[in-house]
């Protein structure tokens, strides 16, 4: 770069105001020249380009809104807050020495607020003194007097921070009931370190990573003294809410489980998860749910969100929770309001940051919807704390969240947020990295029932997605390349309309006995394509739960199949869509087998596809075979139920012949190297019952073994082939069972907290 | 004055619709001792048998059982026998009037501040809400000494309001019970806590039982009783002087208190947990109080 030329930006500040980026003189100030130098030559339009692909990588990163909004959908629930944000692509830099500033005022508040929790805990000296009045104190829903005695109460800390018209930094929020935004922080990181990987390193930006690694040995610190290797898991209120997504990103990145208040039991004292091989030991609990949520047993609440019994563990020490129950109060404005005359009492120095109040902001350059420009915004910078074995460490970097006044909420609901760079870090010091002496639990190895049951269902719901599909495309492609087959009265149509409905999962009709109209043939593939909807949904909807066990590239293709979805939704779906759900089912499908480790997480992802695979080449066999047609009806029907079971290429190639039922039966029932074929579902299912030890389950896989080996022969009644009828029921009716036995086996659990009171 | 030797039952029954496969459950049912109560004997009996139970106290010094049960149950029974004398105390001595009282809950620090003004709280139950001025103004007259300010607002409230059964529940807000009149002693309770506070005094909610005592010449009923719940204001000099605006009375004469707190969700007698696959529970309380001597 050439020193002569100064870096510039298309932006123009406004005028009596103070702008991060631009001093009085029109120059760029220190930081945001250094980042424009490391951005290299920046124009709006660029960042436009890049403001679509920050989006893409959002997406991807399971965050999208399509993903959590089709869930809160199916789950019925309200949403709670807006529900999804966006990036700016353009980055909030500060000077290392100006932050430095921030994270000492951050270091400060962090020690005092704790203080301030273990005075109202124990002396109470600020409520003697009148510093924090009892008549405000006791009338705050959140202090609820006599909190579990903790060692440290505050693990994670958020401040929020903003700078006034005048140029002074002031403090607009305090966080410490349970401090959000710390994944959002991460995964802000990760996008944009893909998206201006140059720039970051060139401008000498603040690595965030170690923060993480800290908060990990605060949260292991947190824990009981006698247990020799710890195990924390992160307790969401589940994805009604809207910070699920930096949830299940947070517990991701951190290797643990991500649980809801379901997956867990107080007993003795000590919290267990309810995992697949029983109940699993757990010491710290890193809650996300809020403290008047917590514990139905102790706090004035109904809400089922959270554990019964957990303070009462905390206050037997058998636990640790973090943060501590009963640290909500701490951020109340009635206490911080007086924090620095608590500060000055308990730490004999006063705070080095006030509050805001409502100053005006300060105005930095945003990427801008319209415009040849950069334009203005106002921004407030959240920064994130750790209070460890280590002390208390500020993570070197923040997220910027845009203000739009008056109120501060979006027009559109969506949230713009700016990852914080800390510029001009001479030296990234790192953590020694201590590893406890045993990892985290293998996410592999045990499953909480929660996740066996979700995982379980996301199978179904794929399978029965692609048979319906498939089905759909075939009896649609049938019908457009010879519209004579649903007027003529050979039979096709009755079968075409039984393999419809078996692929809606319904009972056949009785026969229509000759003519049928094309009409009532569109509308069932319309009904078939809406199933295909449904199952995608349910797809989303579980694979969002269990969001830990799938990787970054399986939130891509669930945010494809979202998209999709909502076009399938429409009347007269194009053949081409239920292509393109297709092959992301595919691809789905192919990352489950190629990206999973084989544990149970896997087994029982693994089991619900068998098990929907066999029932729906059953389903297509009774429907499409069990009828008996005209023999020139038989060839396209017969190729329509290969077809719907990806066995048709295969059948060419393997018989070269026209369609002779007994060959199809085979390649559909008795071959075990056909993937699709019933029995190498059976064989799959036999083995994974044989890996969870469960006698019964295998006795039901052998029973319909034993009924997918009856004779069959083409004798009819009544318009059906009996032995193919008598095949199918041998066959199914263990496999219903298994299902039910299943659910009972590994997921039931009656999990609905209610409140009772008394008089 | 006498003193007086009572014996209270306080059985609370669940039955639950669905079985139920865990259950934690949190009591104030065991009386604590008092400046005027002396507590002989209290336990209580748990069916079935709690797979884990403790008895603590809580912030403001009231006995809380806790347990559990972790085995799948269809009823859950507590019965709490308490053995309670009675030695009533005397108040004579200054009588300041409520302003001064008001304004050195208000300003002083040390031990009023840390005891009573936490009393003096707006609560989520016993809400200060304008609607309160209406009966407070003739009640809260400029110079009155506290005693006669206290002994006017019990008798007031027991005067204006109605005691209805059928009207309210636990749930049921100050403003609803003061726009209606009419209520049961826990709306009463919350009623005066909030007026002492409406004006800048401490208000205790006090709960526990009143004994009954039948006509002259009848048998006493076992069973008629219920959980019963009054109200005590500070001053300094005495201390905590209670009051009964269900009855109009100064206990304690026939009054046993288990605890207090500053509204009913501090106190609740039983508060519970279940987890259980279906709804549906019934639920039968039933107090008995009985005198066993009076003593000399």
């Amino acid at each position: 770069m050439p020193a002569a030329t100064a870096p510039s930006l298309a932006y123009a500040p406004q005028v009596g105001r103070f702008d991060e980026a631009m001093a009085d003189d029109g120059l760029l100030r220190p930081a945001w020249s250094r980042l424009v130098a490391a951005l290299g030559p920046t124009n709006p339009v660029q960042f436009a380009e890049r403001q679509r692909q920050a989006d893409r990588l959002l997406d991807a990163e399971g965050a999208g809104h399509l993903v959590h909004r089709i869930s809160l959908e199916r789950t019925g629930l309200p949403e709670q807050v807006s529900t999804s944000f966006r990036l700016d692509p353009l980055p909030f830099p500060i000077g290392q020495e100006e932050f430095a500033v921030l994270a000492d005022a951050v270091t400060q508040r962090l020690r005092v607020l704790e203080l301030v929790l273990a005075d109202l805990d124990g002396q109470r000296q600020l409520v003697r003194d009148r510093i924090l009045p009892a008549q405000t104190l006791y009338a705050l829903r959140s202090y609820r007097p006599g909190s579990p005695r903790a060692g440290r109460r505050l693990i994670t800390y958020a401040m929020d921070v903003a700078r006034d018209a005048d140029g002074r930094w002031g403090v607009v929020r305090d966080m410490t009931d349970s401090a959000s935004g710390l994944g959002v922080s991460l995964l802000l990181r990760s996008v944009v370190a893909r998206l201006l990987p140059d720039a970051l390193r060139i401008a000498g930006v603040a690595p965030i990573h170690d923060h993480f690694v800290a908060l990990r040995r605060a949260l292991l610190a947190c824990a009981p003294g006698d247990r020799r290797s710890p195990r924390c898991v992160l307790l969401t209120p589940g994805p009604a809410y809207s910070a699920y997504v930096e949830h299940s990103y947070l517990a991701t990145q951190l290797g643990y489980h991500l649980v809801e208040g379901a997956d867990l039991v107080m007993r003795e004292g000590r919290l267990w998860l309810r995992a697949l091989d029983g109940l699993e030991a757990v010491d710290v609990l890193f809650r996300r749910v809020g403290d008047d949520e917590l514990d139905p047993l102790e706090a004035r609440t109904t809400a089922g969100v959270g554990v019964p019994g957990v303070v009462w563990g905390c206050r037997r020490g058998g636990i640790g929770v973090a943060n501590a129950p009963g640290t909500s109060v701490a951020q109340e404005p009635a206490v911080t309001g007086v924090l620095d005359l608590a500060a000055r009492r308990l730490i004999g120095e006063p705070l080095r940051l006030g509050m805001l109040g409502d100053a005006q902001l300060a105005t930095t350059p945003i990427v801008g919807t319209t415009g040849p420009s950069f334009a203005a915004g106002q921004v407030v910078l959240r920064l994130h704390a750790v209070a460890g074995p280590d002390g208390i460490m500020v993570m070197p970097g923040a997220t910027a969240r845009l203000q739009h006044p008056p109120d501060g909420a979006a027009p559109d609901g969506i949230t713009t947020l700016k990852d914080v760079w800390v510029i001009g870090a001479q030296v990234s010091r790192r953590i020694s990295v201590r590893v406890a002496a045993v990892p985290q639990v293998d996410l592999f190895t045990s499953l909480p029932k929660r996740a066996a049951d979700s995982l379980f269902w996301l199978g179904r719901a794929a399978e029965r997605a692609e048979f319906a599909a498939r089905t759909a495309r075939e009896v649609g492609g049938q019908l457009d390349r010879d519209p004579g087959l649903g007027v003529e009265p050979s039979g096709w149509a009755d079968g075409a309309l039984a393999l419809l409905r078996a692929a809606q999962a319904r009972s056949p009709t009785p026969p229509l006995a000759g003519v049928l109209s094309t009409d009532r043939l569109a509308a069932e593939i319309e009904l078939t394509c809406g199933v295909v909807a449904a199952q995608i949904a349910t797809i989303v909807q579980e694979a969002v739960l269990v969001r830990e066990f799938m990787s970054t590239t399986t939130g891509r293709v669930l945010g494809r199949l979202a998209e999709v979805r909502e076009r399938l939704g429409v009347p007269a779906p194009r053949a081409d869509d239920l292509d393109t759900v297709l092959v992301d089912l595919a691809a789905l499908t192919g990352l489950a087998t190629e990206s999973t480790v084989r544990g149970p997480a896997w087994r029982f992802l693994d089991i619900g596809r068998r098990l929907e695979r066999a029932f729906a080449v059953l389903g297509a066999v009774e429907a499409g075979i069990g009828i008996a047609v005209e023999p020139f009806a038989l060839q396209p029907l017969a190729e329509a139920v290969l077809a719907s079971n990806e066995s048709l290429v295969t059948y060419r190639r393997r018989y070269r012949s026209d369609v002779v039922l007994d060959a199809v039966l085979d390649l559909l029932v008795g071959d075990d190297t056909n993937p699709r074929a019933l029995t190498f579902q059976l064989d799959r299912l036999r083995e994974h019952m044989a890996a969870l030890g469960w006698a019964d389950g295998l006795a039901l896989v052998d029973r319909s073994s034993v009924g997918a080996l009856s004779p069959v022969d083409a004798v009819a009644a009544n318009g059906r082939r009996i032995a193919v009828d008598a095949l199918v029921l041998a066959a199914r009716g263990p496999l219903l069972e298994l299902g039910t036995a299943i659910v009972q086996r590994w997921f039931a659990d009656p999990v609905n907290p209610t409140v009772m009171g008394g008089r | 004055m006498t003193s007086s030797h009572f014996r209270v039952s306080h059985r609370t029954a669940y039955t639950y619709g669905t079985p139920v496969s865990d259950g934690f459950t949190m009591a104030h049912l065991l009386p604590r001792a008092t400046s005027s109560q002396e507590v002989i004997s209290a336990e209580v009996r748990i069916t079935p048998e709690p797979d884990e139970l403790e008895e603590s106290v809580d912030a403001f010094g009231n006995r809380v059982v806790r347990f559990a049960i972790h085995r799948s149950h269809s009823a859950l029974t507590i019965e709490a026998i308490s053995d309670v004398i009675h030695r009533p105390r005397v108040f004579n001595g200054e009588h300041p009037t409520w302003e001064s009282v008001a304004n050195l809950i208000a300003t002083r620090g040390g031990e009023v501040a840390l005891e009573v003004a936490p009393f003096a709280a707006d609560s989520p139950l016993a809400a200060i809400v304008p609607e309160l001025d209406e009966l407070t103004g003739p009640v809260f007259t400029a110079g009155r000494s506290i005693i006669d300010v206290v002994i006017d607002l019990c008798h007031t409230i027991n005067r204006e309001f109605r005691f209805d059964a059928g009207f309210s529940d636990i749930t049921t807000p100050v403003s609803a019970v003061l726009a209606a009149r009419r209520g049961v002693c826990q709306d009463f309770a919350h009623v005066a806590v909030a007026a002492l506070r409406s004006k800048g005094l401490a208000g205790r909610y006090v709960s526990g039982y009143i004994e009954t005592r039948p006509p002259p010449g009848q048998p006493k009923l076992v069973g008629v009783d219920a959980s019963h719940a009054w109200t005590s204001a500070w001053f300094p000099g005495f201390g905590w002087l209670e009051f009964d605006p269900t009855n109009d009375q100064i206990p304690p004469r026939n009054h046993i208190t288990v605890g207090w707190g500053r509204d009913y969700g501090d106190v609740t007698p039983v508060r519970g947990v279940v987890i259980s696959s279906g709804g549906g529970q019934q639920l039968d309380v039933a107090v008995d109080v009985l005198r066993l001597v009076d003593l000399g």
